[in-house]
């Protein structure tokens, strides 16, 4: 009996021990600056003061105030958008690289990374000179005598701020999908094509479904960064492209109002944990996993 | 139902991938109903032959045809012709039902059907109440039988079956050889059953094709394959034989012929094969399987037996028999099996032992190729 039980003893604190230091590293600069931000929500705070009495103001303003719920809206809008995109995007690409084995599929994978090795404002700058009204683009269209003046919706609008950040996530949505198109064994396809599965069959009943936890990593690792995107709808975005991380950053750094920059990452925070968690259930990810 | 369903025939068949040959003119027709084994070493061609014969590559020439019906270029999904895979090949995200459902329903069975047919082949494999597990809870013997039943609830013509007992243990291949047996029999679909493992072939097959390097060598039942191969690469890789080389001597008719064997001498075998290449002066090969020998600490009395004495160099005891390897004069050593009669009174023989090996004529195969 005490032989057991020190022998559980030693095998929990190995366990412990293995694991207190990425708790020690997450309490520290997780869950300590987490806590303190969802108690400053609820504090009285108004331009650079913060009050500790316990107060539901913030949350209160945020959702009776259109502007914050258009940025809201906006945001929802913009990364949906973008993700379906991406995936629409992406699909073709993966599919090819994981199904077809191309004779230069590394080069292309390369070719696909690369872009995330540039740095981020290099590309948003190189973006707004082709977007611009006088970009390249623009001037191209206009000298074939396509358009008369130049496109107004290119730059400052939701379009530019889902264009730019599809490219900067695209290498991240292809890589999990090509991972998991690539994890499909051929003895499967071929079972189902013995079967009677036609091409179409085997593409909606076996490819697309044991694609589903590519879909989720993708999901996860840039829809989620996406709804607090702030940068790209500064630089691009201009009134119309105004994201809920927009309001959040003004808030903190120009507003000087914590509380409610607090309030309004917890109200992303909220939604993004019911987003994932439906998306888990919908695509019944549990028996795949 | 029609008995001439499920006829295949297969005409030289070639196939290249990159700069090598897997397939170098392969020909062979099966019988609707028959159980019929590819037999080779990896590599040999024979899943290579199985896909095409399944739609899953084309052949660079050559046909194959169903009921006489040239299928060589019809897509998998249109032919009468379902694959077991070594692997299972099981649909990781569907239940056991939705599995063995998969075919039936591309065909449009009602669902009533469905239900009542998947819960009775179920039943036959003994995994009845499994239609709600995963593939992942099962065991790889019962992915096996649900990939077995997936493939015939559709009653096809024909099932391939790509070493389907090659992943298994011991115990559980040799259960499931029996009832793929008794599956053939009560369903009278013609089987194409590719394996590396001669006994499984041996076991199973109503005939053998023997394959190395893309060509066949040998097609016959398991018997004729076994007692008359056609050439060393067939009496090698069926079974166990000890091949000495020689050169012919003397031939007579009837294809009796003496050999000479250096290390051994002289002896007298038969020729089944090619025999009519046979001349004094040709190097052949000489089959003798190690269960045809005889093993005696006195030589026997009949001067028919081709004789030779030698010293036990080692001992292996397989329970079933007892395999001797018998070192002879100049170095050469013979694989005799014994039937395992030991009981306390006898002495068996042993290590160091100086013993007369022989055999008759009859046993002793001259391969010409």
């Amino acid at each position: 009996m005490t032989r057991r039980w020190r022998y559980l003893v030693s095998q929990y604190a190995a366990l412990a021990a293995n694991m207190l230091p990425p708790l020690i590293y997450l309490l520290i600069f997780f869950y300590i600056p987490m806590s303190i931000l969802l108690v400053m929500s609820f504090w009285k705070s108004g331009y650079m003061t913060l009050t500790p009495a316990f107060t539901l103001e913030n949350y209160k303003l945020f959702f009776s105030s259109p502007i914050y719920l258009r940025a809201l809206a906006n945001t929802v809008l913009i990364a949906t958008g973008t993700m379906l995109a991406l995936i629409v995007l992406s699909y073709p690409i993966a599919y090819y690289l994981a199904r077809f084995s191309p004779r230069h599929e590394r080069l292309l994978l390369f070719l696909i990374i690369i872009p995330v090795e540039i740095n981020f404002l290099i590309r948003i700058f190189a973006w707004k000179i082709a977007l611009g009204r006088n970009g390249i683009i623009n001037s191209a269209l206009m000298s074939l005598g396509l358009i008369d003046e130049p496109l107004q919706f290119l730059l400052y609008s939701k379009f530019a701020v889902a264009l730019v950040l599809a490219h900067e996530w695209l290498p991240y949505v292809v890589i999990p999908l090509y991972l998991a198109l690539k994890g499909i064994p051929q003895e499967v396809i071929d079972a189902a094509r013995s079967l009677g599965a036609n091409r179409w069959d085997v593409f909606w009943r076996i490819i697309v479904p044991l694609s589903v936890p590519g879909l989720f990593a993708s999901f996860v690792l840039v829809y989620i960064p996406m709804l607090g995107e702030f940068a790209v709808p500064t630089l691009v975005g201009g009134p119309s492209g105004y994201m809920l991380g927009n309001v959040i950053e003004s808030q903190f750094l120009s507003a000087g109002n914590w509380g409610l920059g607090s309030a309004i990452g917890f109200v992303l925070l909220t939604i993004i944990l019911i987003l994932v968690a439906l998306v888990l259930k919908v695509a019944g990810l549990e028996r795949l996993l | 139902m029609d008995a001439a369903r499920g006829g295949l025939r297969v005409e030289n068949l070639y196939k290249r991938f990159g700069r090598d040959i897997a397939l170098d003119g392969v020909s062979f027709e099966i019988k609707p109903g028959e159980f019929f084994s590819l037999l080779g070493p990896s590599g040999c061609g024979k899943t290579t032959t199985l896909r095409i014969i399944g739609g899953l590559l084309t052949p660079d020439a050559g046909r194959v045809y169903l009921n006489d019906e040239d299928i060589t270029f019809l897509p998998p999904e249109k032919r009468d012709i379902n694959i077991v895979f070594q692997h299972y090949a099981l649909f990781p995200h569907l239940t056991v039902f939705d599995n063995v459902a998969f075919g039936p329903r591309r065909q449009g069975w009602p669902e009533k059907r469905i239900k009542e047919e998947v819960g009775r082949l179920l039943e036959m494999v003994h995994l009845q109440g499994y239609e709600h597990k995963y593939p992942r809870e099962l065991s790889g013997g019962e992915q096996q039988r649900v990939a077995l039943i997936r493939a015939l609830i559709t009653r096809p013509q024909v099932l391939l079956l790509d070493e389907p007992l090659g992943a298994l243990d011991l115990k559980i291949r040799q259960q499931l050889q029996l009832e793929l047996i008794n599956i053939q029999d009560a369903f009278h679909i013609t089987f194409v059953y590719v394996t590396h493992d001669q006994s499984e072939a041996l076991a199973m097959g109503d005939r053998i094709a023997v394959m190395n390097e893309g060509r066949i060598l040998q097609i016959g039942d398991p018997r004729t394959i076994y007692e008359n191969p056609v050439n060393r690469f067939v009496a090698y890789f069926i079974g166990n034989t000890n091949l000495l080389e020689g050169k012919v001597v003397e031939v007579q008719p009837g294809g009796l012929a003496r050999v000479h064997i250096p290390g051994i001498g002289e002896m007298w075998g038969v020729c089944r094969h090619h025999c009519d290449q046979l001349r004094p002066g040709l190097s052949v090969a000489v089959s003798v399987r190690p269960e045809k020998i005889n093993i005696s600490r006195t030589p026997p009395d009949d001067p028919g037996y081709n004789t030779i004495a030698g010293m036990v160099q080692d001992i292996i005891y397989l329970g079933v028999s007892i395999e001797y390897i018998v070192r002879l004069e100049q170095g050469l050593t013979l694989r005799v099996f014994q039937q395992n009669l030991a009981d306390d009174a006898r002495q068996l023989i042993t290590w160091d032992e100086i013993v007369w090996l022989y055999w008759l004529p009859a046993h002793a195969l001259v391969l010409v190729e």
